[in-house]
C-alpha cells in the first residue's frame, strides 16, 4: 500500500480556516474596495489578520479577563494588572457552532459568544469571565459557557436606571466585581492604581472623541466600516498599542482634513447607525451601507460610541468616589435596550443626526435580539416625528441574505439622495 | 478657567471681604443676601438680611402702615437687588458658612473618608424644613408685638429667633478671635432654651458638613427666602435638554444632591430650590453646551468636553502621580 499522508482537517483547524477566510475577506475588502484608502488603517487590518488568520496570540504574559459585555469596568480590570478581552463574537463560523447550544431564534451575537467558548478555541482564552446580566440571553449564556468548564462569574446588572434601588445596587455590584477579581488577581486596588487606569481608558476615549469631531466635517474623512474596526479593535488590542495607532490615525486623518481627501461620492448621504452592535467580521450592513454609496458618520452600539462616549467623571480622587464615578458610568450613561424605558436611546440617536448633520437613521436589529427588535417601534416613531429618514433592518450573521438586504438600504439611500436634492 | 480653583479663592477673598471687611472700613449695609454676621460686629464687611428682617418685624402692626412699612419695603428691595445679581451664587460663592462647610469637605476628602448622602426619600422629605424655619424666623418677631389669633405675645428674648440658633452667630467672630458667642444664658427660661439650642446647631454644623457635603444648607432659611425671588435674578443656570445624555456625572458633582440636574432635560432654568449656584455641574458635564451659566443673557461659563477632559486630566497618555 502506498504511504500518501491523508491529513484529515480537525474540527479545530477547519474552525480556524473557516473564520481566517471570513476575516480575510473583509479585510481585503476594506483594504481595497474603497477609494482614498487610509495608509494608518494599515495597523488595524495587520492586527486583525494577525489575530484570526494568523492565530497570534497577543497577551501571553498576562491575565486575560475575558468580559460578556460592555458594562465590565475595564477601569478595574486594569488597574488589578488583568487584560480585559471582550468577548462579544461576530464570526458566523462560532455561530453556526453555538447554535447546537441555543435556541434556534436566540440572537446570533450570543451563539457565536456561546459557539467560540463551546470550540474552546481562543487565541488568548480567558482565564476568568465576567458576565453582567443584561438581556435574557447574555445572563442565561453564562451557565452554558460555564457548563463548558470555565470560571465565570455573573455580575448582577439591574434594568432600571432611573431608581436609587438600582444606582445602589449596581455600585455594590461593581464593589463586589472588584473584590472577586481583586482576589483572582492577588492584587489591591488602589488609589494610584485605579486613577492610572481610569486616566488611561479616559485617554483611549478621548481620541476616540477626536476621531469622531472628523466625522462631522462636511468632507468625511474616514470609512465607518473602518472606525467600527477602530473600535473593535478595543476589545482585546494591548491597549498602549491602540493608542499608539489611534494617535497615527488621528494625524493622517489630520492630514486629510487639510487636504480635502474624502472616501465619499460626490453626494454621499450621511448615516447614523443604531441597533445590533456590528462587530467583525460581521460587518454586513455597514458594509452594504457603504457600498451603496452611503457614509456612517456616527453610530449609536455598544461596539463602538457606547463604548466610548461617556468617560468616568470622578468628584473627590479617592477609592470611594472613582468606584461610584465607575459604576455610574456604566449604568446612568448606557443607553442599551434592556433597560425598562429608553428615552435616552431616543434622544441619543436625535442629538447624533443633528451633530453628524445625517440625512437618515439606519437601525438594524440581529434577527433574535428581543429588545432591539422591540425598541424599534418606539424609535421609528420618535424619527418619523423629528423627521428624520429610517430604515429599519432585520439581519443575522449568515452570509446568504445579502440581495435583498442591500436592494433595501440601496432604495433608501435613494431616497435620502432626492430628498436632499429636492431639498436644495 | 479651571473653575474649582477659582471658586476656591473667590471663596477666600469672599470670606475675607465679609469677616474681615469692618476692620478696613467695609461696609455693604445691612441687607446683604448671605450670613455676613452681625454679631462680628467690628470685623464683619456687611450684615445679613434675615437679622434684619427679624429685627424689622419685631413692631406693632399699625406701624406698618406709615413710613416703617415704606422703609420695610425698602428694605425688602434692597435685598432683592442685592440677590439679583448672584442669584444662588451668594450660597455657592459668597456665604462664609458654606465656605466654612467646603473647607471641612476639603478635609474630610484629605482623610479619605467617604461622605454620607441622604437616600431619595428622606432627600425629598427635608426640603421642607428651610420653609418651615423660614415662617417661624418671620412669624416669632411679629408675635412680640401683635397678638396673632388671640394667642398671647411672645417674650422679647424672642426677637431674633434665627440669630439664636444660627451656627453663623457663633462661627463667624470666632474667626476674628472672638468666642463670647459661645455661651448659655440662663436669664430666662426662653434664652435658656434657644441658647442651648444654639450650642446644639453649632456642634451640628461642625459634624453635619463634616461627614455630609454642605449639611446646612439643606435647612437654610435664607436659601428658602432667597428662592421665592429667584426667577428674575441676572445670573441663570441653563440646560439644554436635548444635549443631555443623562449620563449623571453632574448629579454626582452635586453637593446639594439635586436629582432634577442630571434627570430633568425639559425645563431650562435648573436653578432649583435647593440650588447653591456653585457651577459644579458645568465642570462636570462632558457635553459641549449642555450646561451654562448665564449672565444676563450673556453665556458666562459653558460645560465643554473639552474642558471636561481637561479638569479630569484625562488629556496625557502618561500620568504622574501627585
Amino acid at each position: 500500500m502506498n504511504n500518501t499522508n491523508h491529513n484529515i482537517e480537525s474540527p479545530k483547524e477547519k474552525q480556524n480556516r473557516h473564520k481566517a477566510m471570513e476575516a480575510i475577506k473583509l479585510l481585503n475588502t476594506l483594504r481595497e474596495d474603497f477609494k482614498a484608502p487610509i495608509s494608518s488603517m494599515g495597523y488595524f487590518y495587520d492586527l486583525f489578520e494577525r489575530v484570526h488568520c494568523k492565530h497570534e496570540s497577543l497577551h501571553d504574559d498576562k491575565t486575560k479577563i475575558g468580559t460578556m459585555c460592555i458594562q465590565i469596568p475595564s477601569e478595574i480590570i486594569y488597574a488589578l494588572d488583568g487584560i480585559p478581552i471582550r468577548l462579544c463574537n461576530g464570526f458566523y463560523t462560532d455561530d453556526e457552532i453555538g447554535s447546537d447550544f441555543m435556541p434556534q431564534k436566540a440572537c446570533p451575537l450570543i451563539k457565536a459568544t456561546v459557539g467560540h467558548f463551546a470550540s474552546g478555541n481562543f487565541t488568548d482564552k480567558p482565564d476568568i469571565v465576567f458576565s453582567p446580566t443584561t438581556c435574557d440571553q447574555k445572563t442565561k449564556a453564562g451557565t452554558t459557557i460555564e457548563s463548558f468548564g470555565y470560571k465565570l462569574i455573573d455580575v448582577d446588572f439591574p434594568r432600571t436606571k432611573e431608581s436609587e434601588a438600582s444606582r445602589e445596587y449596581w455600585r455594590r455590584s461593581v464593589k463586589q466585581f472588584a473584590v472577586e477579581l481583586s482576589k483572582f488577581q492577588g492584587k489591591k486596588l488602589t488609589k494610584n492604581n485605579l486613577k492610572d487606569a481610569i486616566k488611561k481608558i479616559g485617554y483611549a476615549q478621548l481620541l476616540y472623541h477626536k476621531l469622531s469631531e472628523f466625522r462631522k466635517n462636511e468632507i468625511v474623512p474616514i470609512l465607518g466600516m473602518d472606525v467600527f474596526l477602530v473600535t473593535n479593535a478595543f476589545f482585546f488590542d494591548k491597549i498602549d498599542n491602540w493608542i499608539e495607532a489611534t494617535e497615527k490615525l488621528l494625524s493622517e486623518l489630520e492630514i486629510r482634513a487639510r487636504e480635502k481627501i474624502t472616501v465619499t461620492g460626490k453626494a454621499s448621504p450621511r448615516i447614523i447607525y443604531t441597533g445590533s452592535p456590528p462587530i467583525f467580521p460581521n460587518y454586513k450592513i455597514p458594509q452594504i451601507i457603504e457600498e451603496s454609496d452611503g457614509i456612517i458618520v456616527a453610530d449609536e452600539t455598544c461596539s463602538s460610541n457606547r463604548m466610548f462616549n461617556d468617560m468616568v467623571a470622578v468628584d473627590e480622587w479617592n477609592i470611594y468616589d472613582m468606584m461610584d464615578s465607575i459604576s455610574d458610568k456604566y449604568l446612568k450613561a448606557c443607553t442599551c435596550p434592556i433597560f425598562t424605558k429608553n428615552e435616552d436611546r431616543i434622544r441619543r440617536v436625535i442629538q447624533l443626526a443633528r451633530e453628524y448633520k445625517a440625512d437618515g437613521v439606519i437601525y438594524q436589529a440581529f434577527a433574535g435580539c428581543t429588545v432591539y427588535e422591540m425598541e424599534q417601534r418606539s424609535v421609528l416613531e420618535a424619527m418619523e416625528k423629528e423627521g428624520i429618514p429610517i430604515l429599519y433592518l432585520e439581519s443575522d450573521y449568515s452570509p446568504s441574505q445579502g440581495g435583498q438586504l442591500s436592494t433595501r438600504v440601496e432604495a433608501f439611500i435613494e431616497s435620502l439622495k432626492t430628498r436632499r436634492r429636492n431639498k436644495k | 478657567m479651571n473653575l474649582i480653583r477659582f471658586r476656591f479663592w473667590f471663596q477666600i477673598i469672599a470670606f475675607a471681604l465679609i469677616v474681615y471687611g469692618g476692620y478696613v472700613g467695609l461696609d455693604l449695609g445691612d441687607k446683604l443676601p448671605t450670613f455676613a454676621c452681625v454679631f462680628n460686629s467690628e470685623g464683619t464687611g456687611g450684615k445679613c438680611y434675615v437679622g434684619m428682617l427679624q429685627h424689622d418685624l419685631k413692631n406693632p402692626f399699625e406701624t406698618f402702615m406709615g413710613f416703617a412699612g415704606y422703609a420695610f419695603l425698602v428694605s425688602l428691595i434692597m435685598f432683592m437687588v442685592w440677590f439679583w445679581v448672584l442669584n444662588k451664587s451668594w450660597c455657592g460663592f459668597v456665604c462664609p458658612l458654606g465656605t466654612m462647610q467646603d473647607w471641612l469637605t476639603k478635609l474630610r476628602e484629605k482623610l479619605k473618608i467617604r461622605f454620607s448622602e441622604y437616600s431619595w426619600a428622606s432627600r425629598g422629605n427635608i426640603k421642607s424644613i428651610k420653609y418651615i424655619l423660614l415662617i417661624l424666623l418671620l412669624i416669632i418677631p411679629v408675635m412680640i408685638s401683635n397678638s396673632i389669633l388671640g394667642l398671647p405675645k411672645l417674650p422679647n428674648g424672642l426677637s431674633m429667633p434665627f440669630c439664636d440658633i444660627c451656627p453663623g452667630r457663633m462661627l463667624i467672630p470666632a474667626f476674628t478671635g472672638n468666642f463670647n458667642q459661645f455661651y448659655i444664658d440662663f436669664s430666662s427660661k426662653t434664652d435658656l432654651a434657644m441658647t442651648t439650642l444654639g450650642m446644639i446647631i453649632v456642634g451640628l454644623f461642625l459634624v453635619g458638613s463634616f461627614i455630609k457635603k454642605r449639611f446646612f444648607c439643606y435647612f437654610c432659611p435664607m436659601a428658602a427666602l432667597q428662592y421665592i425671588f429667584s426667577e428674575p435674578a441676572f445670573l441663570k443656570l441653563y440646560k439644554n435638554g436635548t444635549k443631555c445624555t443623562r449620563c449623571g456625572d453632574c448629579y454626582r458633582a452635586c453637593d446639594m444632591d439635586i436629582l432634577e440636574i442630571a434627570d430633568d432635560v425639559t425645563n431650562k432654568n435648573l436653578v432649583t430650590e435647593d440650588c447653591i449656584l456653585c457651577l459644579k455641574c458645568i465642570a462636570a458635564c462632558p457635553e459641549d453646551g449642555c450646561l451654562e451659566a448665564n449672565f444676563m443673557g450673556k453665556t458666562i461659563f459653558e460645560s465643554t468636553k473639552e474642558g471636561f477632559i481637561l479638569r479630569m486630566a484625562m488629556n496625557k497618555q502618561r500620568e504622574s502621580h501627585e
